[in-house]
């Protein structure tokens, strides 16, 4: 066994895996910081800035709360389900970060170094798969909870997350008829040969995409089941402590995972703006993934933007916007596409 | 999996409910069967307690009756004392009185749309609401020195005089309100969501609601135009020129236009209030153990949440014989079955922030 | 509003983006949030804080013992008593007990006093570590500033 192979095979993919575990905890905990000081400052006020330098160990603060809870689990509770159901949630979203690109692959001696973990040729399919896995986290926290609001809440949480997994799937068919491909690096370099990306070329697929995925996350305007105010409080009522904490970061990660996607199908991934303009061809200084970063920053600003001014839809009208109208319109979409596609 | 008829309750203590109010729902299939309000969370033996109280010392405890616009509890109050005396009020007390009552229906409107939309979702609206009621709040306490429980009014009068920089104050806060409302408008009015959730839910016809007793912006938003500044003015308000606005959808939206229209009327009125302002002295001489001869007198005002009365009962000595108080929202909250049948039941909460009700006012 | 128009209304979300822009608007503006206990805003000149009994120029208290404020309190915050002093037109408080946990601050006793002798402070850092506190004899009722601090707990003033 050479130092080359031992490098080579085992440890970078290792720090790889590593990388795609942290890359996401860390996005969350800025998330968690984010969220909070966004809300306020469109509040008018300001939000937590005692904790660390301008509240950025707030999300800590909350996290080291959260753990010294007591656990508690009701005694009729299915021990097992309602234990395995966060782990579940969030495996589901991270195992599906280890098929999105950050950024170009490097050059580095002779070795070229792939910003992410696997690549498949169908990783659009695995991704949009994966994520919907995390429905059996959510379920089995309902039915293990035994008690019939979180159950209620959890049933609505599905209807809502399977209804607004069809636009996705029709959108995003708009973008592989022009990539040809699902393979999401390719998806990337096509949107660099290509003139304009693909979400100024298609922007009722981006903009249905993007509402379907706030929808997906369980956000607002979207997030009857959980929200504070109403009688239901969701699927994770009963979990206390660490429990709820994975919950919540679940939910945020899959936040991070839908606007990755946007970012990826729709706003050329790593690709800094005119990609193939001369003048602006010092942008390309900026590595790759920075670009990556900024333009997921921006989707999670707007994640948060929305959440601090849109009341809440409820839940029937929810459900009506899926099938009455997202689904024909994407449809719709996808014909128009493909008929001015072979017209011009 | 059908859900037969669920019993559920929105206990006392809930993020929704406006203070420690209990419902039980009955539902079926989430259409709303039946409610029953449960009050008395907050009872704290107010109208006995003044029975062992003098005249002037019962003004301080109406603030923390309707503990959002303590200044209405009070003016209702003094209102019907002065009757039962037949006391005349000078002309200045009055006006001033005026300005302090629309003040604070103002400052009333502004904490139940803030917290109406809260519980639809909107979140920020609230924090601009009360952005605005803050400023309010700051001249009262320029003026009294108290925010929630002012004690804005004493028996004969007004506690001190408008004198300069309160009435500065009142205007700068005045001509930077209209610009904020607007704001809020333009994130409520149009938005198609909010439209959703308040346009034809918790439906009322004028005629239900005249026969439950609904008063105030609910029962103008349902047709009926009964404003007793209007109808039966009191305490010098024919002397200002106000519309009153009256919708006829009796929705939930329809009553969020009403107070929003309410709150323009009310700066109208104080802008008048202060051009006009008669000079002269501004609280009549009256002892402080103040006995009242035998009588009994039930006086209302147009309070922000509707129809506020207190019926007196005195009998010769300086403490009462006996105070009852009408609080609208005790009446208010007998139409909300009403309203919540047939409607889902995430649509309980949108219903209760539009009725508007104070449980401090309720349970007394 | 024409069908067309209302129909594009919809389609483009112009009401929604109307009102992101606003919250957008508010997003850039000044925030009102006030650091305490790092800034304080001083309360206004008829604030009712703590109640204080004064003295006049001489030294003398100018509570005359008169009992107004005892009458007057709707919640029973007074228990006071008096002595007339050999050779004075004026009475002296002997005991001023004043309970804080019952006092609403109503003001009706510094309305009634005859001569000003009680006053509304602006003091509103009242928190103490024990009930004792709470009632105030004759002495500690002319307490202000650090001393009061001191009465009340540690005076780490928040």
């Amino acid at each position: 066994m050479t130092a080359q192979t031992l490098l080579f095979e085992l440890l970078i993919p290792v720090a790889k895996i590593i990388a795609v575990i942290l890359y996401p905890m860390i996005m969350v905990i800025v998330m968690i910081w984010l969220e909070r000081r966004v809300v306020a400052w469109i509040q008018g006020r300001v939000g937590p800035n005692r904790v660390g330098f301008q509240g950025i160990l707030q999300p800590t603060a909350d996290a080291l709360k959260l753990f010294f809870k007591e656990d508690i689990i009701q005694r009729e509770a299915d021990a097992f389900l309602f234990n395995i159901s966060p782990h579940l949630v969030m495996f589901s979203s991270l195992l599906a970060f280890c098929f999105v690109p950050l950024g170009e692959s490097f050059r580095i001696g002779g070795y070229t170094l792939n910003l992410w973990v696997a690549s498949s040729p169908v990783g659009l399919l695995l991704v949009l798969g994966l994520s919907a896995v995390g429905v059996f986290g959510i379920i089995f926290g309902g039915w293990a909870s035994n008690s019939k609001y979180p159950l209620m809440g959890a049933l609505r949480s599905v209807v809502q997350v399977l209804s607004y997994e069809i636009p996705i799937g029709l959108t995003v068919l708009t973008v592989v008829f022009f990539s040809r491909s699902i393979d999401l690096v390719e998806i990337v370099n096509h949107q660099q040969h290509g003139k304009i990306w693909f979400g100024f070329m298609l922007p009722v697929s981006f903009i249905v995409f993007w509402i379907s995925g706030i929808a997906e996350t369980n956000r607002a305007p979207f997030d009857l089941p959980e929200a504070e105010s109403e009688l239901v409080a969701g699927y994770h009522t009963e979990y206390s402590g660490m429990k709820f904490a994975y919950f919540y970061i679940a939910e945020y990660t899959h936040m991070v995972l839908v606007s990755s996607l946007v970012v990826i199908l729709f706003f050329g991934g790593w690709l800094p703006p005119f990609p193939n303009a001369r003048f602006f061809s010092f942008l390309h200084w900026i590595p790759g993934f920075v670009w990556y970063l900024i333009k997921i920053m921006f989707f999670l600003y707007v994640y948060v933007w929305i959440r601090a001014t849109l009341p809440r839809y409820r839940f029937d009208a929810l459900i009506k916007l899926a099938w009455k109208w997202f689904v024909p319109l994407s449809m719709a979409n996808f014909f128009v596409v493909v008929a001015l596609k072979y017209l011009l | 999996m059908a859900f037969k008829e669920l019993e559920l309750n929105m206990g006392p203590q809930h993020p929704s409910t406006h203070g420690v109010l209990r419902l039980k729902l009955a539902v079926d299939n989430e259409v709303v069967l039946s409610i029953e309000p449960i009050i008395g969370y907050l009872h704290r033996g107010m109208e006995k307690l003044w029975e062992n109280l003098t005249y002037p010392q019962i003004v301080p405890l109406t603030d923390r009756l309707d503990y959002l616009a303590a200044v209405s509890n009070n003016l209702a109050y003094v209102l019907a004392v002065e009757k039962l005396m037949d006391l005349e009020i000078p002309k200045r007390a009055q006006y001033i009185r005026v300005i302090l009552a629309e003040l604070q229906r103002l400052a009333s409107h502004l904490a139940a749309v803030g917290f109406m939309a809260n519980d639809i979702g909107a979140m920020s609206v609230l924090l601009y609401c009360f952005q605005i009621r803050e400023g309010i709040l700051d001249i009262f306490e320029n003026y009294t020195g108290g925010r929630l429980t002012v004690h804005g009014m004493r028996i004969g009068g007004v506690p001190f005089d408008l004198d300069e920089k309160v009435t500065a104050m009142i205007r700068k806060t005045l001509a930077g309100i209209p610009e904020k409302i607007r704001d809020i408008e333009g994130l409520l009015n149009e938005n198609r969501i909010w439209k959703h959730r308040t346009k034809g839910i918790g439906l009322i016809s004028p005629e239900d609601a005249l026969a439950r007793g609904l008063t105030g912006p609910a029962l103008r938003a349902t047709g009926v135009a009964w404003d007793i500044r209007k109808n039966i003015p009191y305490c010098s308000y024919e002397d200002f020129d106000f519309d009153v606005p009256v919708l006829k959808g009796g929705d939930v939206y329809d009553r969020y236009i009403v107070r929003m229209e309410e709150m323009r009327q009310s700066m109208r009125i104080i802008e008048q209030a202060l051009e006009k302002l008669p000079p002269g002295i501004f609280r009549a001489t009256v002892p402080h153990s103040l006995k009242i001869p035998v009588g009994e007198v039930f006086f209302t005002i147009e309070a922000p949440k509707g129809e506020l009365g207190f019926y007196i009962k005195s009998n010769g000595t300086d403490k009462p014989e006996r105070v009852k108080m009408k609080s609208p929202s005790f009446i208010n909250l007998q139409s909300l079955e009403l309203m919540c049948k047939g409607n889902l039941f995430s649509d309980v909460v949108g219903i209760l922030g539009s009725l508007d009700i104070v449980l401090g006012e309720i349970d007394k | 509003m024409s069908k067309t128009r209302s129909f594009l209304r919809k389609f483009l979300l112009i009401d929604i983006f109307q009102g992101l822009l606003i919250t957008l608007k508010y997003y850039f503006s000044s925030k009102v949030t006030i650091q305490y206990p790092e800034e304080v805003q001083p309360p206004p000149e008829r604030f009712k804080g703590l109640l204080r009994l004064y003295r006049d120029e001489a030294g003398e208290p100018l509570c005359i013992a008169c009992k107004a404020c005892q009458r007057i309190c709707p919640t029973d915050c007074f228990d006071i008593e008096g002595e007339r002093r050999e050779g004075a037109r004026r009475m002296w408080p002997t005991r001023f007990n004043w309970k804080l946990d019952r006092c609403t601050s109503c003001g009706l006793c510094v309305e009634v006093c005859p001569t000003d002798a009680i006053r509304h402070s602006d003091a509103f850092r009242m928190t103490s570590l024990s009930r004792g506190p709470l009632l105030f004899h004759h002495p500690e009722m002319y307490l202000t500033g650090e001393e009061l601090q001191k009465y009340f707990c540690g005076g780490c003033l928040r």
